[in-house]
This record gives C-alpha cells, sequence and structure tokens, in this order.
C-alpha cells in the first residue's frame, strides 16, 4: 500500500518537476516550440495527474494574453479540457473565456465560440446536478448566460465564419434547452448531454421554463437570421444544416453555383428529415419540395419510412422541438382556408390571365438564381398541381395580407363578407394587386421564384403570428386605398410642382436640400425640369443642391441595380453640364467641381466636356477638366483620353495645340503612355489610304467617297504623332515605314510638316541615327529631308556623318545624302564626291557650294568646311572631265565666282598661282585667269605675270590653254603686249594667225619703243611682227587722222562714235604714256589729265600693295622689274570705268569685249536684267546677286564659247 | 494566415487519378494533404467499357500493378495506366476510402458532384462532437490524364490562395467566386463540423 504511494508520490514529484520545467521552458520559446510544450504539459496535468490542473492553472492561463492567435487558442482549448475534467474549475476559467471571446482575433473568438458551446453544455449539466447552489455558482452561471446573449448577438458579426460558429452555437443551444422525446434522434454520444427534460423543474436555480423561453427566443433569432435577405451562402447552408429547414428565399446576391451548393445541402437536409419517422405528416408537402428541388420521384419514395402508426405526440410541446418546428402547421389554418377557396377559381382561363398578368412584372433578364433553380412543371394540370399551386398562392396571399383565410381568421363575422369582396374582386384587377403587393417584397423574385416560395411560410408564419396574433387581420381594416379617392393627373401635377416651388423658395431652410433632391427622384417628371432650371439660375449659390440632387438620383439607379438605368442621372448630370457651359465666363471651377465629383460621367455629360472642350474661351477649363478625370477616375480613363485624343487633331488650332499640350504631359504616365501612342500611329497609319478615311472628318460629316489627300487632312493625321515624336524618338520609325507606303503627294505634306519636330530630336538622338542607318527602302526622301533638317542650322555631328558616310558607301550610293553632311566629311571624301554633286539640279549644286563656302550658315560655321574657298576651286579644275562634262565644271566654278565675298581677289590670285604650277595645265586655267581678270582688273598685273610664266611653261603645248592664253592676251592688250613680246617668233605668229587685229598694235607698240629697246627684241620677232608689214602703214595713217584709235579692225562708220567713246579710254594710257613714246601723251586732252590723277593716286596703289599676299608679291618681281609701272598703269582704269559708263551709250560691240565688263564690274549692283536672265540657266533662286555676273554680261559670250569649246574638246 | 498548413483532404470516387494527381502536386507545395476516395470500390478500365478491374481498398497500387502488368502490359502502358500506378505507389501504399478516415481536416476538395454528395453524407451522418468547421468545396473535373493534371493545378492554386487568407471563412466565399469566374467552372461549397 504504502509502496503504491510511494509509486504514486515519486510520479508525482517527476511530473510536477516536469510541469516545471517545461512551464519555464515555454516563457522563453518561439511559438510553434511553446505550442508542443504547453500540449505536453496539458497532457500531463489533465490526463496523467489531475491533482496538478489546479497547482499549475494559473501559470496556463497566464498564456492568455500570449503575443501569438495559436497560443491564444490553445488556451481556450485548455480551458475547455480543464472544465470538463473538472466543473469546479468553471467558477474560475469562466472570466477567461469571457476574455477571450472578446479577443481582436477573429479565429480565436471563434474557438470560444466553439468552447462555449461544449461548456454551456456542461456548465448546465453541472448546475443541475449540484443540488445546492452556491454564490460563485450563480455569478458563473449568469455571466455564462450573458455569454451566451453575446454570441447570439454575433449572429449580426460582420465576419462570416464568427456568424457561422455563431449559428452552430445556436443549433447546439437550442437542442441543450429543448426536451428530448422519443423520437429525437440523438446521437449515441451525445446521450449523456444534457437536454431541457433533463432538467427538475423543481431545481432550486435553473429555471425550467426560463431556459424553455431562452431556447424560443434563440430559434427565432436563428429563424430571422436566415430570412435576412443578405446572407451569406456559407452561413445559409449552416443554418440550413442547423435547422434542416429553410426559407429559401433565396437571396439575390448570392450566385449561381452558391444558389445550387444551398440547393444541393436543402435537399440533403430534407431527405434526412424526410426519414425521420415524425416527419410522417409531412411527406407529401416534403415530398413536393424535393421534387422542386429536382429530385426523381423514386429517389423520395425510397426515402420515405414506411408509414407507420400514427401516434399522438405529447402535445405538450408549445415549445418548438428541434429540428422540427417548421414543420408546425401554424398557418395552416388561412393558408388552406385560402388555398381552398383558390382552387375551384383555378380553371385555365384564369391561370393563363394570371400569367400573362404577371409578364409585365417579369425582369427584362433571367436572373442567374431562377435559371439555376428552375425545374419544368411535370405535372401541369393535374389535380395535385393545381391543389399545389393554390396553396402556393394562397400562401404568397396570405403573406400579403389578403384572401378568405386571413378575413376569416382576423374576424370569424367576415368569413362571409369576406368571400364575397372576393369574389367581387375575382377579376384580374384583384389578382393583378395580389401580384403587386408580392411584387414589392422582392420584385424580381416573384415570378421566379415560385417553386421556391412556397418554402417561404412555414417558418416565417410562426413566429409572425405567434408574435403578433391578429396582426395580420388588423391590417385588413383600414386600407388606406379604399377609402381615399385619386386625384385626377392634372391636379396632382399642379399640387407637386406648387409644392415642390414653395419648397424651393424657402431657401434657408435646412434640410430643403435633401428634401428637394429626394421628391425629385422618387417623383418624376416636370418637377425636375423645375429644379434644375431653378439651379440654373443662380447655380453659384445653388450648386449645394445641385450636387444632392446628383447624388440622390445616382442613388436611386444603385438601388436598382442591375436593372436600374442610368436616365435619369445622366438627364440630371447633362442638363447641369450644359447649363453651366451656357452661362457666361465662370471662375470659381464649378464645371469642373461638377465633373470631378459626380460619381459617374455618362456618355452625353462627356461629350458635354468635350464640347467645352471644342470652346476656344473654355478650352483650358475643359481640358483640365479632363484630365483630372483621365487621372483621377482610372477605371475609363482611356474612354476620357479617347476624347483629349480626338481632340488633338481638331480643326480649331487653339483647341488642338491645346489638346497636345496636355497630352504631352499625359504621355510622361506610363500607363497613358501605350494608348496615346497606339493612337497616334493608328492615325498616322491612316496616311496610308490612298483617300483620306471618313474618321478624319468627324462623325457628322458624310464624306465623298474619293475626297483626295490635302496637306490639310494629312497634318491632321500627323499633329499628335509630331508632337509626341520629340518625347520618344523610337517613334521616327512608324513614320518610315508609313512614309514608305503613302502617296507622293502625301509624301510631300509630310516632308514639309516634320521640320519642327526633328528639329527639336536633335542629331543626337540615336533612334534618328538608326533611321539614316537603316534607312527603309522608300524612304530615302525622308531621311534626306531629316538631314537637311538636322544641319540646316548646325554642324553635322560625327555620329550623324558617320551613319551617312555609312548609308552611301553600303547601301544606297546616292549623293544627295551627303550634302547636309557635306562639312563633315574629310577633304578627300568631298572632293570625290564633287563630280557626282555638281551634275546635280542647279538648286542643290548651289546648295552645296553655300553649305562648302559657308555662305549659308550666319553663325559662320564656314570654318567647319573640309575645304577652303581655294581649295575648292582648285579641285573643281582638277575634276577629271571623264567623270564630270565640261558644262557642269564650268557652272560650278561660275558658282565660286560668283560669290564675290568668298572669291576674293587675294583668293583668286593663290588659286591661279597654284593651278599655274600644276603639270599638265588643268584645262580651265585660262578660263579662270580671265574670269578672275574680269572680276578684279586689279588683278591684270598679276595675270600678266601668269601669262609671262605660262610662256616659261611652253603654253603652246598645252591647246585648250594655249587658246585661252591668246584669248587673254587678246583682251589684256595692250598690257599684254610686253607678255607676247616674250613668246617665241612662231607661237607668235601663231598668235596673230589666230588674232590678227594682234599685229597691228603689237607692232605700233613695238615702234614706239626707243632703238634701244627695240634691239632688245628677237629678229625673229620682229619678223613675225612685221610679217604683215604691209596693211602696218594704214594704223599709222589712221592715227594722224583719228588720234586715239588702235583698233583699226573697227569700221569706219562707227569710228566717228568711238572717238567720243574711245577719249575717255585714251585717258588709261596716261601712266603708260609717260614711259612710251610721247607722241601718245600729246593726242591726250588736257583736261581728262586734270580730272584724274588725283583719284588714281590717292586709291589705288595702297590696295593692291598691302593686300596681295606676300607668295604672290615674290613671284612678281620678274615681271615688274621689266615693267615696273605697268601694274599702275593698268589698275589706273578700272577707277575712271564708272565715269566711263555715265557718257557711253552704247559700247562698240569690238571695244566692249575687254571693257564693257569693266564698268559693270566695278559698280556692283549689277543691272536688273541680269536677275531677270538668270532664270534661263535653270536657276529658279534669285539670291545670289552676284553669281550669273560673268553669264549676263559681255563675258557670257566668251564663256559660253570657252564652254562650247571645253565641250567640243571633250 | 492560419500558422498551421492547410489540412486537406482531395477526394475522387477511385483514389487514384485526380485526387492523386492533386495529392501529388499539393504535397509538392508543402500541404499537409491526404487523398481519398468515395466508391465502394477501387475501378481502373479495362479492356472494355463495360468491364472494369475492379480493387477493394485494400490493395496496394503495388498488388495493381502487378495485377495489371500480368493482365496485358501493353494495354495498360499505353493507356497510361501502369504509369498512373507507378506515380501513385510512390506517393502511399494504397487507396483510401473518405468514410473510413476519422481524421479531421481544414477543407476537403471534391472533384466529382458525385463525390461531393458522398462527402457531404458521411459528414452529416457522423456524430458531432468538437463541432470544428470543415469546407467542403467541389471543383468538377473530368477522369482523364489531362484534365487531372489542369485540375490538380487548379486545385493547388486555390489551396494556396485560401492558405494565404487571413481569416479563411470569412474570405472564402469571395474567393471561390473569384475562382469560379476566372476557371470558369462551377463550385459547390459548403461547411460541415466535426
Amino acid at each position: 500500500m504504502s509502496k503504491e504511494q510511494d509509486a504514486a508520490h515519486a510520479v508525482d514529484v517527476t511530473t510536477s518537476e516536469k510541469v516545471v520545467e517545461l512551464l519555464n521552458q515555454a516563457a522563453l520559446i518561439s511559438t510553434e516550440e511553446k505550442l508542443t510544450v504547453l500540449k505536453q504539459v496539458q497532457e500531463l496535468i489533465i490526463n496523467k495527474d489531475p491533482s496538478l490542473l489546479d497547482n499549475f492553472l494559473d501559470e496556463m492561463i497566464a498564456f492568455q494574453t500570449d503575443k501569438s492567435m495559436e497560443v491564444r487558442k490553445f488556451v481556450i482549448g485548455f480551458i475547455e479540457e480543464a472544465c470538463k475534467r473538472d466543473n469546479e474549475l468553471l467558477l474560475r476559467l469562466v472570466a477567461n473565456l469571457n476574455m477571450l471571446l472578446r479577443d481582436e482575433s477573429v479565429n480565436v473568438v471563434k474557438k470560444a465560440i466553439l468552447t462555449l458551446t461544449q461548456l454551456y453544455k456542461v456548465t448546465l449539466q453541472w448546475m443541475v446536478r449540484s443540488k445546492v447552489v452556491t454564490e460563485m455558482q450563480e455569478a458563473c452561471w449568469n455571466m455564462l448566460t450573458q455569454m451566451k446573449e453575446g454570441v447570439l448577438a454575433l449572429l449580426d458579426s460582420e465576419n462570416d465564419g464568427v456568424r457561422t460558429h455563431a449559428i452552430k452555437f445556436t443549433e447546439s443551444l437550442i437542442i441543450s434547452l429543448s426536451p428530448r422525446t422519443s423520437d429525437s434522434d440523438v446521437p449515441k454520444r451525445q446521450e449523456a448531454d444534457i437536454s431541457l427534460d433533463k432538467i427538475p423543474k423543481d431545481h432550486s436555480y435553473i429555471r425550467y421554463d426560463v431556459l424553455c423561453e431562452e431556447g424560443k427566443s434563440a430559434l427565432e433569432q436563428l429563424l430571422m437570421f436566415m430570412v435576412h435577405p443578405a446572407i451569406s451562402s456559407i452561413n445559409l447552408t449552416t443554418a440550413l444544416g442547423s435547422l434542416a429547414t429553410l426559407a429559401p428565399n433565396l437571396p439575390p446576391t448570392l450566385a449561381k453555383s452558391q444558389v445550387s451548393s444551398v440547393r444541393k445541402n436543402l435537399k440533403i437536409h430534407l431527405v434526412a428529415v424526410l426519414k425521420h419517422p415524425c416527419s410522417l405528416d409531412y411527406q407529401a408537402q416534403i415530398g413536393t419540395l424535393l421534387l422542386d428541388l429536382g429530385m426523381a420521384q423514386s429517389e423520395i419514395t425510397r426515402a420515405t419510412p414506411v408509414p407507420r402508426e400514427p401516434r399522438k405526440r405529447p402535445r405538450h410541446e408549445q415549445y418548438p422541438e428541434g429540428k422540427k418546428i417548421k414543420m408546425e402547421p401554424a398557418g395552416g389554418s388561412a393558408i388552406d382556408l385560402t388555398a381552398h377557396f383558390l382552387h375551384p377559381l383555378l380553371n385555365p382561363e384564369n391561370v393563363a390571365n394570371l400569367v400573362l398578368i404577371s409578364m409585365v412584372y417579369l425582369p427584362d433578364v433571367m436572373p442567374a438564381s431562377f435559371q439555376a433553380t428552375y425545374t419544368p412543371v411535370e405535372s401541369a394540370g393535374t389535380e395535385a398541381q393545381i391543389k399545389h399551386l393554390a396553396r402556393l398562392m394562397a400562401t404568397q396571399m396570405t403573406a400579403a395580407g389578403i384572401g378568405p383565410g386571413l378575413d376569416n381568421k382576423g374576424d370569424s363575422k367576415d368569413v362571409m363578407a369576406g368571400g364575397e369582396r372576393m369574389i367581387k374582386r375575382k377579376n384580374p384587377m384583384g389578382h393583378a394587386q395580389a401580384i403587386s403587393v408580392v411584387g414589392s417584397y422582392g420584385e424580381k423574385q416573384f415570378a421566379i421564384e415560385v417553386p421556391l416560395i412556397k418554402k417561404l411560410p412555414e417558418p416565417i408564419l410562426p413566429s409572425a403570428q405567434t408574435k403578433l396574433p391578429g396582426a395580420t387581420g388588423r391590417k385588413k381594416v383600414f386600407r388606406l386605398a379604399d377609402v381615399v379617392q385619386p386625384l385626377l393627373e392634372s391636379q396632382i401635377e399642379t399640387m407637386t410642382s406648387t409644392a415642390v416651388k414653395r419648397i424651393l423658395n424657402a431657401e434657408k431652410t435646412i434640410i430643403r436640400v435633401k428634401l428637394l433632391s429626394r421628391l425629385v427622384t422618387q417623383f418624376k417628371g416636370m418637377m425636375k425640369e423645375d429644379v434644375l432650371g431653378f439651379i440654373l439660375e443662380d447655380i453659384r449659390s445653388r450648386s449645394d443642391l445641385a450636387f444632392s440632387l446628383l447624388y440622390q438620383e445616382y442613388n436611386a439607379y444603385l438601388s436598382q441595380l442591375p436593372e436600374g438605368l442610368l436616365d435619369g442621372y445622366d438627364h440630371c448630370l447633362y442638363t447641369l453640364l450644359s447649363g453651366l457651359q451656357e452661362k457666361p465666363e465662370q471662375r470659381d471651377g464649378l464645371f469642373t467641381k461638377l465633373v470631378l465629383e459626380a460619381p459617374i460621367i455618362t456618355e452625353s455629360a462627356l461629350e458635354v466636356i468635350r464640347r467645352y472642350c471644342e470652346d476656344e474661351s473654355r478650352v483650358y477649363l475643359g481640358m483640365t477638366t479632363l484630365k483630372e478625370l483621365i487621372v483621377k477616375r482610372p477605371s475609363r480613363q482611356f474612354q476620357y483620353l479617347h476624347v483629349l485624343l480626338d481632340l488633338s487633331s481638331h480643326e480649331k488650332e487653339k483647341v488642338r495645340s491645346t489638346a497636345l499640350a496636355f497630352i504631352k504631359r499625359m504621355y510622361e504616365k506610363d500607363q497613358l503612355r501605350d494608348y496615346i501612342e497606339k493612337f497616334a500611329l493608328n492615325y498616322m497609319q491612316l496616311l496610308v489610304h490612298p483617300n483620306p478615311p471618313s474618321v478624319l472628318f468627324g462623325a457628322d460629316k458624310d464624306t465623298e467617297v474619293a475626297a483626295p489627300w490635302t496637306e490639310e487632312s494629312v497634318r491632321q493625321c500627323l499633329f499628335l504623332y509630331l508632337s509626341l515624336l520629340p518625347l520618344n524618338h523610337r517613334l521616327v520609325h512608324e513614320l518610315a515605314s508609313v512614309y514608305t507606303e503613302a502617296i507622293a503627294d502625301i509624301k510631300r505634306s509630310v516632308l514639309r510638316v516634320i521640320e519642327q519636330p526633328i528639329r527639336g530630336m536633335g542629331m543626337n538622338s540615336p533612334d534618328l541615327l538608326l533611321l539614316v542607318e537603316t534607312c527603309p527602302k522608300g524612304a530615302e526622301t525622308l531621311v534626306t529631308r531629316c538631314l537637311h533638317i538636322l544641319t540646316d542650322k548646325v554642324p553635322p555631328s560625327p555620329e550623324l556623318v558617320e551613319r551617312v558616310r555609312d548609308l552611301y558607301h553600303k547601301r544606297v550610293p546616292d549623293v544627295r545624302f551627303l550634302i547636309p553632311v557635306i562639312n563633315g566629311l574629310e577633304k578627300k571624301e568631298v572632293i570625290l564626291a564633287l563630280p557626282k554633286l555638281i551634275k546635280l539640279n542647279p538648286i542643290v549644286v548651289k546648295e552645296v557650294f553655300n553649305r562648302l563656302l559657308g555662305t549659308q550658315h550666319s553663325e559662320g560655321s564656314s570654318s567647319m568646311s573640309p575645304l577652303t574657298p581655294g581649295e575648292l576651286l582648285i579641285s573643281l579644275h582638277n575634276i577629271d572631265s571623264n567623270k564630270c562634262d565640261m558644262k557642269s565644271i564650268i557652272k560650278a566654278t561660275n558658282l565660286c565666282y560668283g560669290e564675290k565675298n568668298v572669291y576674293t581677289s587675294e583668293v583668286l590670285a593663290v588659286v591661279m598661282q597654284q593651278l599655274m604650277e600644276q603639270n599638265p595645265l588643268p584645262m580651265l586655267l585660262m578660263r579662270t585667269v580671265i574670269q578672275s581678270l574680269s572680276m578684279y582688273p586689279r588683278l591684270g598685273g598679276f595675270v600678266m605675270n601668269i601669262l609671262s610664266r605660262l610662256i616659261g611653261k611652253q603654253v603652246w603645248k598645252h591647246p585648250k590653254v594655249w587658246e585661252g592664253f591668246v584669248k587673254c592676251c587678246q583682251r589684256t592688250k595692250p598690257q599684254s603686249f610686253s607678255v607676247l613680246l616674250q613668246l617665241p617668233a612662231t607661237q607668235l605668229t601663231s598668235v596673230f594667225d589666230r588674232c590678227p587685229e594682234l599685229r597691228d598694235p603689237l607692232l605700233q607698240h613695238v615702234l614706239s619703243f626707243t632703238p634701244h629697246q627695240q634691239a632688245h627684241l628677237a629678229p625673229s620677232v620682229m619678223a613675225a611682227l612685221e610679217a604683215g608689214e604691209k596693211p602696218e602703214v594704214k594704223p599709222l595713217e589712221r592715227r594722224v587722222e583719228a588720234t586715239p584709235t588702235h583698233t583699226a579692225v573697227a569700221p569706219p562708220a562707227v569710228v566717228k562714235v568711238k572717238v567720243v567713246e574711245e577719249r575717255p579710254f585714251q585717258t588709261h594710257l596716261p601712266p603708260v604714256q609717260s614711259r612710251l613714246p610721247p607722241p601718245v601723251q600729246s593726242h591726250l586732252p588736257p583736261p581728262v589729265q586734270t580730272h584724274l590723277p588725283p583719284p588714281v593716286q590717292t586709291h589705288l596703289p595702297p590696295p593692291v600693295q598691302t593686300h596681295l599676299p606676300p607668295p604672290t608679291q615674290t613671284h612678281l618681281p620678274p615681271v615688274q622689274r621689266k615693267q615696273p609701272d605697268t601694274r599702275t598703269s593698268v589698275e589706273e582704269p578700272m577707277e575712271q570705268g564708272p565715269i566711263d559708263t555715265g557718257v557711253k551709250a552704247k559700247p562698240d560691240p569690238t571695244v566692249s569685249q575687254v571693257k564693257v565688263p569693266r564698268p559693270e564690274e566695278s559698280s556692283t549692283p549689277p543691272a536688273e536684267t541680269t536677275e531677270e536672265e538668270e532664270p534661263m540657266e535653270a536657276d529658279p533662286e534669285p539670291s545670289e546677286l552676284n553669281e550669273p555676273i560673268g553669264e549676263a554680261d559681255g563675258d557670257g559670250a566668251v564663256e559660253a564659247k570657252d564652254g562650247r569649246e571645253a565641250e567640243e574638246a571633250e | 494566415m492560419p500558422s498551421h498548413p492547410l489540412r486537406v483532404a482531395v477526394v475522387c470516387s477511385s483514389n487514384q487519378n485526380r485526387s492523386m494527381e492533386a495529392h501529388n502536386i499539393l504535397s509538392k507545395r508543402g500541404f499537409d494533404v491526404r487523398s481519398f476516395g468515395t466508391g465502394s470500390h477501387v475501378k481502373l478500365p479495362g479492356p472494355a467499357p463495360d468491364k472494369p478491374n475492379v480493387y477493394d481498398f485494400k490493395t496496394s497500387y503495388e498488388q495493381m500493378y502487378n495485377d495489371l502488368v500480368r493482365k496485358d502490359k501493353e494495354l495498360y502502358t499505353q493507356n497510361g495506366i501502369l504509369h498512373m500506378l507507378d506515380r501513385n505507389k510512390r506517393i502511399k501504399t494504397r487507396p483510401e476510402r473518405f468514410q473510413s478516415c476519422k481524421d479531421h481536416f481544414d477543407l476537403v476538395v471534391t472533384c466529382e458532384e458525385r463525390v461531393y454528395d458522398q462527402v457531404l453524407e458521411d459528414l452529416s451522418s457522423r456524430e458531432q462532437e468538437t463541432l470544428q468547421s470543415v469546407h467542403v468545396i467541389n471543383v468538377d473535373i473530368q477522369d482523364n490524364h489531362e484534365e487531372a493534371t489542369l485540375g490538380a493545378f487548379l486545385i493547388c492554386e486555390m489551396c494556396q490562395c485560401i492558405q494565404h487568407t487571413d481569416d479563411m471563412e470569412n474570405e472564402i466565399d469571395e474567393l471561390l467566386q473569384e475562382f469560379e469566374d476566372k476557371s470558369n467552372r462551377p463550385f459547390l461549397h459548403t461547411v460541415c463540423f466535426y
């Protein structure tokens, strides 16, 4: 014995130690381990050694404040176990449970409810068992009762799960508080559980009847809960399971599958009920229900138990007994009576009428629940079915408070009268009324749920009728409709509208706004117009009414979902918005506010906003509002955005540009970007159509099918795109692809409009570079245009040049690509490209030269040009005539000469100098020399120098150059005489062959030499000179007659004129004369001489000397040494030129060849004729005045001839 | 979010194809999952539609495998039955019958309406003790390999979503609605109590 005790003690000690150790551990470890440890403790102290329970209770309960939800749940479980083990502990633990029942975590609450379910029974049993109830026990029970109420209140919890558990609790509560009968289905395990019948009616504390009432009220609550229209499917099924019965007024909030889940449950439970022997009385009803639920008759029969001997049920149950109360035939009398009454009336005709009438109330769309639950009526027309139908209707009518059954019940004296009345009202109107009343109960459900609705009455009515006995009867007593006379339509209208007006005018009343908006929304009609008009009269101060009205309309719409129409709301919003638009300028942003605060923007409201945007004076306001909408109403932002995008191609410039500005800002938002882009591209894509699509003209304008593209319509397609382009360079590729497909007219327009955006992109844009690099076939012109735009103002970047070079070399060898970047190319490349370049259209060539010469960019980027002007001219001379025809080259050089600012005398001098040193001599050398001379006569000395050096180079070996040489000499006589004299005799003869008129003056010239000078001349030269001695005499004679003439060739008739003319020319000579023989000098008329010297002296010498570049000067000396004064003498005439022209009327053709150009050139502004002649040269660009000089004046002839010669040479 | 992994049961009629496929996937995703059949026997396709192979629930997958290999290896390789059995025997030894399992679950997923009915019938016929709730969801899956795989993924996704809810009982309704819309098949759903 003691051994056993010892052993027990030993166990005790170890267990208790172990528990202590475990509890200590538990305080420190993580939740998961804690649970394991605590479970061990629970096992130890509850099962292994309950005596320890008391010791460690507090320690365990302390965990109820643990952070972890799981631990708290565990504590609840522990409480349950502990209390079951030792009921006394309830006294201590019930308060803790109460605390946990209010836990913040739903899961803990649920667990607590479950535990309470168990403990309630345990407590009740314990209370019943204890004969003497202590105060403590009383307090405990009171608390438990409170908690029970608390849980029942949780039936209204917001949480689905909590509600589910509350229902379950209620179920258990009801069962516990109901007496168990012999029919009750008691699970074996719960056999021992408490139930009402085990409670002694004479218990000292627990009152039988109180508990009974509590049970009833709990049941009522549960029933109420189930008919709640917003019940969730889970709650519904739970509740179904709890009661196995229900008024499956299947809430419209359930989805189709939920409906079927619920129906399935219903079926299962109904079958369970059916199987129960007590259901015998209701088998027929349950059978019909199950049939409606789609169960086969055979199954029902199978489930129906064999009828037993009907037994008397102990009828002391005015208490509902568990699951079966719903079958209480409480409403039976009224319904049955009505059904009975209706039955004979249901002949086919009446039924057909009924159906037709009720059609009106059917919803437009078949609700999901109906679709899910509908089963065809199988037994239509049979007696049983008619009975069933009669009963259905009776149920409805009873619920609605009409029908003979009710009358009967409410006032027995009325039975007959009620019947008569019903019969009187048996017209369709009566039925319609009944239906509409029902309709208002759940408008859409009525017709739909006919098969289900019959389940409605039984559960509801018992409670309704026990609660309000006779209430339904009273309803009948006063019926408003019976005592009032309908007003005339017009009366109603006037009354309402005057009423509304009175309210409208009572501006001070506080509730007025609410009142009005409610009224107006509920009663449509003209009141609404009145109120809207009223608001619009002074919308500033009445905006609150406006908003209230709007919200009310919206509310009305919401409450009618899903079938409700927005019409009322739409109309209201539309009227307000468009009313605002008609008002003058507004600054308080009421419009924006209205739009932004409206719950929904309808189509027509959007239309008004659009109108705002299109109104030039309000475009900004409209678009700001639209922008706000886009930003703040993301669900429909694309719809709003679309409007904005649409406006971007609007015909009004202001609207368009504002829209574009807004879109650009929107474009920065990622979520809108794609849409905008797509829109822009789609719009641009329209360009590939052969004719402009009708979208462009707006929906209202009917299009002529074949309207051609116009500049305007093309631009319309591009506005948006082009404004996006600088923001997203990637888009440029799309343009290229559209461009290639578009027709020529569009291409032209496109090229015109892209300037701004392309410039905006800049030449460093990688996408632009990529475009250049890839240059899709067909988009060459586009690319070229882009290049031009880019390089128009600034020199090309190296990257761009690189891309273009690549393109040119590898893909499209069109030299035109190079033009825009020509200044970025290397010298070599330019020279290489020159032959091709100068063959292009003259306008283009002109541009090339402008670029090369830097005459185009005002910013002085000419320094960027890879070629100096001199180099350019030289390379032109060096173009291989096989690569390019001479004419183009000549034209190109002419362009150079036209740039007098660039090709100054110095530049030309350097060019000539360098050309001359080449070998072989360039073909155009002499032409350039002549040209230079005609441009800058003061180069005469330099030219002479060149000429004489050419002699050194045996110029006669180059036939073309030689020809030019002779020509040059001819033009520059008499200066060239000294050069000519340097020629070997044979060549001199050749000169005379070509140009016989030179001989005579030259001879004269030689003859004027001093004998000493003449001695220097080779005899062969003299021979050549004198080869034509015979005619030489003549000039001499003439010289006597007409002093000044050296141009002996001139026809005699002209001579006289010439005398006048030539006189000035004499003045050329003075300086020469001073060195030359005096006879000439004597010819000079004194007045002229006095005229001239001053200008000559002051003007000329310095420029030449200072200007000429040193290298030139070094070359010059040989000539200077021989004829030191030639230079000055040559230069002088230039100054005199202008004076001459003033005198001259018409120059002698022969003389003019040399002389006319001078005056014209020195007086730089050329005659207008030159300009007009230019176009003939196929150069429509009259910009450069100087350019065609050579062609317009006398030299033109020479040049043309030269050109021809050159061509011939080719 | 429940701190413990959901206890899930996947149920089809024979505990071979649909439930096992889902079992396979769910256990890989870390769920505490078991699978069951509700039929009275395990039926596998036979040489003709009217000649199925019938086993009782005590037969292990291994035995079925060997039996079928013996009967017609080629046929059962070709229709994928052997492959399926091979997979099954690696998951567990033998099929289990839902009605004979007394363990508690948080979630029971059935693969067919008939199975759903049987599960509900079984659950409601049990005596209620703890009143612990169990959600029963039916997802219709056709009984072939492809549908089974698709269905298993759907079930898995659903379980994952449920596992991640903060308050499963409160949110499951909406969650299932969403799934219903997404997968475009109707779900049956109810709650039972142990």
